[in-house]
Order: C-alpha cells, then structure tokens, then sequence
C-alpha cells in the first residue's frame, strides 16, 4: 500500500471513528492515539523516505491535510457531544412553571383609601392643600360658622352624636371651612383646601347608612372665583374619577353654607347617560353637593364678601366607591372582609 | 308637594307632559318627580241607580238598574249598606282592572245576573283615610250629578297626572299651589294669573262677637281671624273634595274641608272652630301651663279614641280661656271642631314663628301639613288674602248669613324685600357676561320688580318669595334660570399655590407603605365601640370620652386604641374561615386629659397577625406567626421612620389582655412610643380567635422625634474581619443586654453583632442559655489587622465575664 493510500485510509477510519465515539472520553483519546507521536500518521510518515523527493511535499501536505480532516472531525464530535451533555442537564432541570409561586405578598390598600387619595391626588395636582380637621367638633364650626344657627331647619338634616353642649362628632367635614378660612393669609394667595375625613351621623347602619362614614370637602377662595370654576373643577374630577367621556350637570339646591347651592350629577359611566339599573333609568347619577360660599360664611371667618368668593362641594369617597366599583352595602367597607378587601388590589 | 297638572292650568298654560315638566323643573328649581295615577284601571264609570230591589235569596243583597250612559241600563247585585236609589256612583263594568291585578266580570250572584260592580273609592285605590268618613263601609255616592258612563276616575280626579316637587327646606314658598304655579312659571317663561279671592259685601257685618287678643308677638307676628254665622255645614262640592284627597287630606265638611283646600292653594294653614263651643268668646295665644291637657285627631288617626297630649309651658296655644282649641301651628284641637251641627264658625289664618313650632311638633310627634309650612314659613303677605279666600269658600259652599270683618290680634306689615346688586357682579360670581336686558329679563319672569341704573341694580322682592334676602340669593336666581347647562366651565385662575399633603401625612403614608409592602392589608374601623372595648385596651390610661346619646351601646366611647378594632376584624374574618390575617389600620385615637372636655386626637397605626405567614404547600412548610415575625415589621417600620434614636424593647407584663411573656413595650431614648405582643390566651378565647401578635405605635410622637440627618458616606473599600463568639449564661439575661454590652466594649471598628444561636436545653447547665454571636469589624480608613480586632474581641469577652458571668465556650 502506498503512503498516499495508507493516509487516504488513515484519514477514512479516523474520521469514522471520531464520528462513531460517544463520549468526550473516546474522543481525546482518538485524539492521542490517531494524532499523537506515537500514532499511525506520525508512523506512516516514517515511510517518507520510500517516497520520491519530488513527491515529498505533496505527500507532506497530504499528511497535514489529513490530521487537519481528523482534527475537524474530533471537535465537531466533541461539540456535538457537548450539546448533548448540555441539553440532558437542561432537561434534567426543566421544572414544572405551573406549580404555584412562593407568594410575596404586598398588602392592599383599603377602597375607601384608594378612592380618597386618588381624588386628594387629583386635587393636589390643582394646587391644593389637604387639611384633615378635626374628628371632635365644636358646635361653633360645625354649625353655626357654617351659617347653622341653632334651631335651623337643616340640623334637621343631620342628627348628631354630641359630647356636651358645645362639642360633637363632626357631621361634615365641611366643619373645616371655618377654620381654613380664619387662618388663611390672603397675601399668599388663595385659599385652596380640600379636608377630607371621618364624619358621624346619629344614623342605623343598614345597607346604605353608617354611623361613621367618610367625605371630602373643597374649598376655594379667591377675589375671582365663580359658579363657572366651580362647574369646571368639578367637570375635571369627576372625568378623573369616572372617566373621560362624562359630563357633569348642576341641579338648584340647598344647603345653608352656600348660595347658590347645587347637585351635581355626572353622566352615567354603566351606560353612558342611555339609562340603565345604576342611574335608575335618568343617565344621571347624583355624586356631590356644591357652592358659592354663603356671604354669611365668609363674613364670619372675617373675609369681605364684596371682595372675595368661593367655591366650595363635599363629596362621599363610599358613595364614589359604591358607584364605581359596584358595592351594594355600605357595611362591606367596614366589615374588613379580607376577601372583600383585596379584590380592590391595585384599582388606584 | 304633587302639583296636580288639572289644578295648575287654572294659573298657567300647561302644554309638556309631566315628565317632560318634571325634568325641567328639576334642572331649574326643584327637584320633581312625574306621578301618574290610576295607572292600569279602566273601565270605570259613573252610573246612576234607577232602580233598586231587595235580592230574593239575601238580606243583605240589593239588585240594581244603573244607568252607565249606554242604551240600556245594566243590573248589578250590591251587598253596601249604603246603596240606595237615584244615587250617582262608581260602576266597573265587566272586564274592569282594579287595584292590585283585580279584575271585574260578569255572573251571577245568588242565582241573579251581575254585570258589574259597584264601587267604594277604597276599592279604586284612595287609601281608607283619605275617604269621607261617611264612606267607609260601602259605596262611595257622588254629591252632585254626574254624567252617566263619564270616566269615573277623571270624574273623581283619581287619574290627573301630577308632578311632586321634593322641595328643599328654603323653597317652602311652593308648598301652595300659588307659589308652585309661579315657580313652574318662572320655569316656562309663564306669568300666573290668580282671581283675586272676594268676600260677599252685603253679608260683611262689623261684628263684635269675639275678641282676639295675642300674648305673645315675638312668636306670633300675624293672628287675624274672622267669624261666618248661620252656616250649613255638610259635604264639600266634588270639585274640593277630589283635590282633598289627591293631596292625602280627608274631606270632612265643607268648612274643615275649605280651610285644608286654602292651605294647599295658598300655602297658608287655616284653622276653623266652632264660635259656639268657645267657653269664652276671646281668643289667646299663650303657652301652656305645665301639665294642661289637648286632645286632638292629628294624632290617634288610627285609634278610636282621642289621647291627650300633655302639654309643657314651652308649648304655645290658641285657647279660649282655659278652654285649649289647638297647640298653636301644629294641629287644632276637638274642644271647639267643626262638625255638621255646628252654625257659627271661626277662621284663623296665622303665622307662627318656625322654630317654636318645629320644636313642639317634634316634641309631641305631631307633625303635619300645618307644622310643615310654619316650619319653613309662610307668606306673611298673603295671610289676610288666604283668610279671605277660605271665607269665600266657606260662604260659597255652606252659605253663611253674615260676615264679620277681620279681626286683627295681631298683625305685622308685610314688606317686600330689596337687594341692590350690580349686573357686574352677578355676572362676575356665575363666571358669566350677561348683558344687563337678559338679568332684568329673568328678574321680570320671576315676577321680581326690578331698576336698572347704569350697572346698579335694585330688585324688590314680593313677600311671596321671603327665602330671597341678599345678593347671592339674586345670583342664584338669574343662573338657574339662566340654565346652569348654559354654563362652561372654568378653572380658578389667580396665583399659583403649591399644593400638597401636610407633613405629618406624607409621614403617615410612608408608614403605611411600610406595612402594605409587608404584605398587611389596610382596614378601617369605626371610632365608636362599646365601653367593654374601650377597657379593653386603655394602654395609654386616659380618661374615655362617652357620647351624650348614643344610638346604640355598641358605639358609645371614642376609641382609646386601635387593637380592639382589630381584633375585631380577626375574629369576624376568622370566623369566616379566613384564618390567615395580617392587617393594620392608622387612625386616630382620642385621648383626654383630666379635666377638659375636648380629647385630643391622636394618629396611631396598630397591627394585628394571627395564623400563618407561610403556608404548607408543595415546597414548603407552613409557619405560625411569632413575636419576633411582627417585630421584624415593626423594627423595618422603624427604621424607615428614620428617627435619631435607639429603639428599645422592654418586656412588660403591665398591659391587660397580653401575654405578660410576650409583650414588649418599644423605647425611643427612653420616652415609649407603643408595644408589641402576643393577645393573651384568655383574650383570645373570649373572642374566639387563634393565637394573634399586635402592635400599636404612636405616629405623632414618632413624627415629632429628631430626625437622622443623612450624609454620603462611600460604601467601605477596606475588608471586614469578623469573630463569632459562644457563651453559656443565665436564662434570664436578655440578649439585648449582652448586645449592647458587646457594642460598648467592641470598639470603634466593631459595626456590627448579629445573634445565630440560642439554645437551651439537653448539654446545657441547667438555667442557662447558650448564645452564639457573630461580630464584624471594619475600619473604613485602613485595613484591619488581626491583632486590632484580636485586642477587641478580648476586652469584649472580659466584660461578658465580668458582667454577666458568661462562660466563654
Ligand atoms: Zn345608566
């Protein structure tokens, strides 16, 4: 057999078995037995000598050739190996990613919460303070500040949990006003506040009532606000709050602290104003009570009502949460149901 | 009020259907509702009874012939009392609907054909007391003729639709169908028109047959009254009476019934006696003596008897000498009532001062149609007018022989109201730029008479409208009328203010953050709880503060604390199988010192967990909650609190309802800001929960403290050396105390000790612990040597010695 056979041949069976091995093992030790110093190439190319010098270098180049095929040969194997090796430790470690989590719970904030500091977020945006007042009342600014003189119809309207004479649980958070106003320094601009709180009424708790319950009070005053900014910043809230596409519209109404007072009712965000159950089959839904501060109000806190006006509305954030979210009993937000609470994760 | 649709046209034209009426009024005024009545009945007629004959197989059945305005008459079998020949009644003819799904069809009645029924106004839906009392059992019998086959309910008004207006207490001027008819007119751009109400000269006689004479003026600003004699008392014409009863009011006789009728015309409660049941013939208004007894039918509509009222001094009466004819504005008496024997009667048309009648309603549940009115007040303009209107219908309808004149007790001028404004201004507050023609436009369709000179306006106001008195009340007027829909909004302009939270709330919420980032859930409790509750958890011993009428005992004290809440919330929700609860609340908490009525209000923030904070699952194993779970939160809460102080955990046993082993009240350089601790066994038995660690802490307090002021420091470049060291040591000594023993002697490189064991037990001498500690050195300047921390560590292990009588293992 020639030399130039005998590499051609070395070369077939070396790559053969590079191609047939099945482990990393095999392979280096092809590696040492085919391309070492004491393998069959570096053998056979003792016979060099039989071989014609002119044909020298060829056959140099063959042999390169052919321990450069072999080589080739033994890394892809080794590669493919490798691929292999990989591959079952991946499907070794494949997990089932159904299985539950471990749970890293964050806790959820309670609804009545979310919709209050959505709405004092909105209105901080506006430039307002937040001024959450006092719980205990006195008559003084729980009334008559707020042009309720004893014997008024309207305390009528609202029972009250009295301490002593003079001192209550605040029937509103309205109850601030007074004291926003006599406080404010008009040199630093207007007075914009909203006061929101926990307000108490001498009321069963049924479905829609509650001895304790939240509202939030707003209040502007300023030598140039009016029934129309009133309209507008309210127009703006309740698109916040109950979406872009509503309207809002006033209705006349009554209230001692402001003249004139309205309704305000905002489109109906269930079926966009057609008529349906939530809107009693009107498109409206009445949210807040609103104004222009009473002169009698302003006077009091010692603000001349020639020069300056205001705007003031009070809204219930559980009357807001019941509409939005579609809560029939007002006790479920103080029953503290977890299960009733987290379904409110991450509303707001 | 229902406005009836019929009633109205008599002032203004009506031409929209009552929900159309109704939805404007509401936009522009007050807030109305349509109401259609008869709803669903048909097939009502009027019919007249030409003939009645015994039923053969009955006593107390009748056969009738009614003429129901067809060709030929229908007979009807009748078993009322009352049915009678040539009577006009109420005919449902077959396949009639009544009330309630009831249906009419022919048969037979004992044997005798029955085409029909004859019906009492109960029947088609007036509900018993709104009908005349002589109708109560068995037919209703028209007063007058009617029309054979006419509507029936049209004939009795049973189907006008109507609008109810739901007023506010300032817009009691349209509690008259007068004042309502100005107000929808306003709305409509329609002036009412009213017949001037007038009295029969020839009959008018000056008359001095009873003297008027009022105490008290303050309470009593108009008192007139005038006297009818040799009148026919007995049944209103159907007209009146139909218009009774669509208002709710009884008709009695025609001259209670005139009164009632002018009240709803114009407003203006009426009241009508009997001149000569009058035990003296002077009429007083006093208050009562203590004690001094009324009886009137306001209040036993239901019972057979009258009850009396027992009057007190506060309470004012119209009387005749001792003789109390009516508690003054609330309801008339029966000492001096009207009945069909009566011939000379007494009309008085007051008004009364609202508070005092309001009260007296209230304090004798007696309120009513009249106290309604008096409450919210009264057209005292029109005080004189309604007296002579309720005259004339008396004399109209039960032909009075002679007048008197208006005796006047006491009589104050009606007079209109003026506000002076400037066009500018309206415009100004409504945010609107009407021109001067359009504000005078509105004044004008209110009925307002108003003066324009230049930009100043003068407005006077009719005594009909005495909710109007400055300038504000102008505004209102011109922009609801104007139509608020008309209105764009706006937002305030004028200088920019920074808004925001205080910060103490911005403090708060940061807290609170904290505790929803450990996964609690937030709750809101009520501040009102029983006493029992309120002595549960007074940890800050403070007075309570109680209400001075509380609805119920459930909610009585202002809380003291909020772990009573809390607890509640554990026991309601486990309860509910839901076993696993971490929850907070941050509120505020009153707290009263001796002395003052006032408590002050606190912001606490409290925690409450019971059951597991890991649950067995597929990987892992469930854990109960411990002590040192929630102290975990509370220190994290702490920390980002970022006060400069050390805080501190001393073991308590002073705080009822804790475990006294597992409590800890927390220490901010020595003044206590709250505690931490496992609910004490029998607490928890009693409210049926599982083993719960709470904690409360003071918010105020904690937002008062010194605060850390932060400055850069680059992260350390230099390595850290660390040693851990065992000790074996009295059970009783704390860790914390070995701690900060470490801390004091390790050194200014010692940074940090950390606790990896305790252990007690099986090799360990007995009342001893075993305590392993792993303290770290650095010094941020330089390396640290071995030998450094090596001269530390010994002079820490010294003073354990020392100190504590460790044994160094
Ligand atoms: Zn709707």
């Amino acid at each position: 057999m020639s030399l130039n056979d005998k590499l051609k041949d070395l070369r077939t069976s070396g790559i053969d078995d590079a191609k047939r091995a099945e482990r990393i093992q095999e392979l280096n030790d092809l590696r040492v037995n085919l391309l070492g110093k004491k393998g069959p190439i570096t053998k056979a190319l003792r016979g060099m000598k039989d071989v014609p010098v002119d044909e020298r270098p060829e056959m140099g180049t063959l042999a390169n050739n052919v321990k450069k095929d072999i080589q080739a040969a033994i890394e892809e194997k080794m590669e493919e190996l490798n691929r292999k090796i990989v591959a079952k430790k991946l499907e070794e470690e494949t997990i089932d990613v159904t299985l539950p989590a471990q749970p890293k719970k964050y806790g959820t904030r309670h609804i009545l919460n979310q919709t209050i500091e959505d709405i004092e977020e909105f209105f901080i945006g506006l430039g307002y303070r937040v001024d959450a007042g006092h719980e205990v009342e006195e008559d003084h600014y729980n009334f008559e500040r707020l042009n309720i003189p004893q014997n008024h119809p309207a305390r009528d309207m609202q029972d009250t949990f009295y301490l002593t004479d003079q001192l209550l649980m605040r029937t509103q958070t309205s109850a601030q006003e007074g004291r926003d106003m006599e406080s404010h320094d008009f040199s630093k601009g207007p007075l914009k506040v909203i006061s929101p709180g926990v307000v108490y009424r001498r009321d069963d708790d049924d479905a829609t009532h509650s001895h304790q319950f939240h509202q939030i009070e707003g209040l502007v005053v300023d030598k140039n606000v009016s029934m129309a900014d009133l309209k507008g910043t309210l127009e703006a809230l309740c698109r916040h709050v109950f979406g872009a596409e509503r309207e809002i519209r006033f209705r006349p109404s009554y209230f001692p602290f402001t003249e004139p007072s309205v309704e305000v009712d905002v489109s109906c965000f269930n079926c966009g104003g057609k008529g349906c159950r939530i809107c009693k089959y009107t498109g409206w839904i009445e949210v807040l009570g609103a104004g222009l501060s009473h002169p009698n109000v302003l006077e009091m806190s010692g603000i001349d009502s020639t020069v300056y006006s205001g705007i003031a509305f009070g809204l219930g954030p559980e009357r807001f949460a019941m509409l939005k979210y579609g809560v029939n009993d007002i006790r479920d937000f103080y029953s503290n149901d977890v299960r009733f609470l987290e379904q409110f994760k991450g509303v707001n | 009020m229902k406005i009836s649709v019929n009633w109205l046209k008599e002032y203004i034209p009506v031409t929209h259907t009552v929900e159309e009426m109704a939805n404007k009024i509401s936009l522009t005024g007050i807030e109305s509702s349509p109401v259609h009545n008869a709803e669903g009945l048909d097939k009502l007629v009027v019919g007249h009874i030409t003939s009645i004959s015994q039923h053969p197989d009955s006593d107390h059945l009748n056969i009738t012939t009614v003429d129901v305005g067809e060709d030929d008459d229908i007979q009807i079998v009748c078993g009322a009392p009352n049915v009678a020949n040539d009577q006009y009644v109420i005919v449902a003819l077959h396949g009639a609907h009544l009330p309630e799904g009831k249906r009419i069809k022919k048969g037979k009645i004992r044997g005798q054909e029955s085409n029909g029924m004859i019906c009492g106004l109960d029947e088609i839906g007036v509900p018993t007391k709104y009908v005349p009392e002589a109708y109560h059992k068995g037919i209703y019998v028209f007063p007058e003729v009617v029309t054979p086959g006419t509507d029936a309910l049209v004939a009795l008004g049973l189907s006008d639709d109507m609008v109810d207006m739901d007023i506010t207490p300032n817009r009691a001027d349209t509690l008259g169908m007068r004042g309502a008819a100005w107000e929808i007119g306003a709305t409509y751009d329609e002036k009412p028109k009213y017949t001037a109400p007038v009295i029969d000269e020839a009959k008018i006689v000056d008359s001095n047959d009873l003297a008027v004479d009022i105490e008290n003026k303050e309470l009593v600003p108009d008192f007139l009254v005038r006297t009818l004699k040799n009148v026919t008392v007995g049944e209103s014409p159907l007209w009146m009476q139909r218009r009774l009863w669509n208002q709710n009011i009884q008709p009695v006789n025609n001259v209670i019934d005139a009164a009632n009728y002018v009240m709803i015309e114009f407003g203006q409660p009426i009241q009508a006696y009997d001149l000569d049941k009058l035990q003296e013939k002077r009429i007083t208004v006093r208050n009562a003596k203590s004690g001094e007894k009324f009886s009137t039918e306001l209040n036993n509509q239901d019972d057979d008897e009258n009850t009396n009222t027992i009057l007190n001094k506060n309470d004012l009466v119209v009387a005749a000498g001792e003789q109390i004819l009516g508690l003054a504005g609330v309801a008339g008496g029966i000492s001096a009532r009207v009945t069909n024997e009566t011939k000379n009667v007494v009309l008085e048309s007051a008004v009364y001062d609202g508070a005092a009648v309001r009260k007296a309603a209230q304090r004798h549940d007696l309120r009513g149609d009249a106290s309604n009115r008096f409450e919210k007040g009264v057209d005292n303009g029109a005080v004189s007018d309604a007296l002579v209107r309720a005259t004339q219908l008396v004399d109209e309808n039960a032909h009075a022989s002679e007048i008197s004149d208006e005796l006047v007790g006491v009589g104050t001028e009606a007079k209109p109201t003026v506000i002076k404004s400037k066009i500018s201004h309206i415009n100004h507050l409504m945010g609107l730029d009407l021109t001067a023609e359009k504000i005078m436009s509105i004044f004008d369709r209110l009925g307002f008479t108003a003066e324009l000179d230049n930009d100043d306006v003068t407005v006077t106001i009719p005594t009909r409208r005495w909710d109007m008195s400055i300038e504000a009340d102008l505004v209102e007027e011109v922009i609801r009328i104007y139509g608020y829909e008309n209105l764009k909004g706006t937002l305030p302009t004028g200088m920019e203010t920074a808004g925001g939270y205080s910060p103490k709330r911005e403090f708060s919420n940061k807290l609170r953050n904290i505790l929803l980032g450990q996964g609690m859930n937030e709750v809101i409790n009520f501040s009102l709880m029983n006493k029992k509750e309120s002595e549960d958890f007074n940890v800050i011993d403070t007075n309570y503060t109680k209400l001075l009428h509380p609805m119920t005992e459930d909610h009585e004290y202002l809380r003291t604390s909020l772990i009573p809440g809390l607890v509640n919330n554990v026991a309601y929700n486990q309860a509910r199988n839901n076993n696993d609860i971490s929850i907070f609340e941050q509120a505020r908490i009153f707290d009263r010192p001796d002395g003052v009525d006032r408590p002050n209000e606190i912001e606490y923030i409290a925690g409450a967990i019971s059951g597991n904070i890991a649950l067995d699952s597929w990987n892992t194993q469930s854990k109960q909650v411990d002590f040192y779970d929630v102290k975990g939160i509370v220190e994290e809460l702490l920390s980002f609190t970022n006060i400069d102080a050390n805080f501190e955990y001393r073991a308590t046993n002073k705080i009822s309802n804790l475990h006294p082993g597992q409590t800890a009240e927390i220490i901010a350089d020595g003044q206590s800001i709250g505690f931490i601790g496992k609910l004490h066994p029998d607490y928890q038995k009693e409210h049926s929960i599982d083993e719960t660690f709470v904690f409360e802490l003071n918010v105020d307090t904690l937002f008062g403290m010194e605060k850390r002021n932060v400055q850069a420091k680059t992260a350390p470049k230099y390595p850290s050396i660390s040693r851990d060291l065992a000790i074996l040591v009295n059970k009783d000594i704390e860790s914390g105390a070995i701690v900060k023993d470490i801390f004091d002697n390790g050194g200014k490189y010692l940074i940090d000790v950390n606790i990896f064991d305790v252990y007690q037990g099986v090799n360990i001498k007995a009342n001893h612990k075993s305590l392993g500690y792993h303290l770290v050195f650095q010094n941020p300047e330089d390396t640290l040597t071995d030998d450094t921390v090596e001269k530390a560590f010994d002079v820490v292990k010294d003073s354990l010695v020392q100190k504590f009588n460790v044994e160094i293992r």
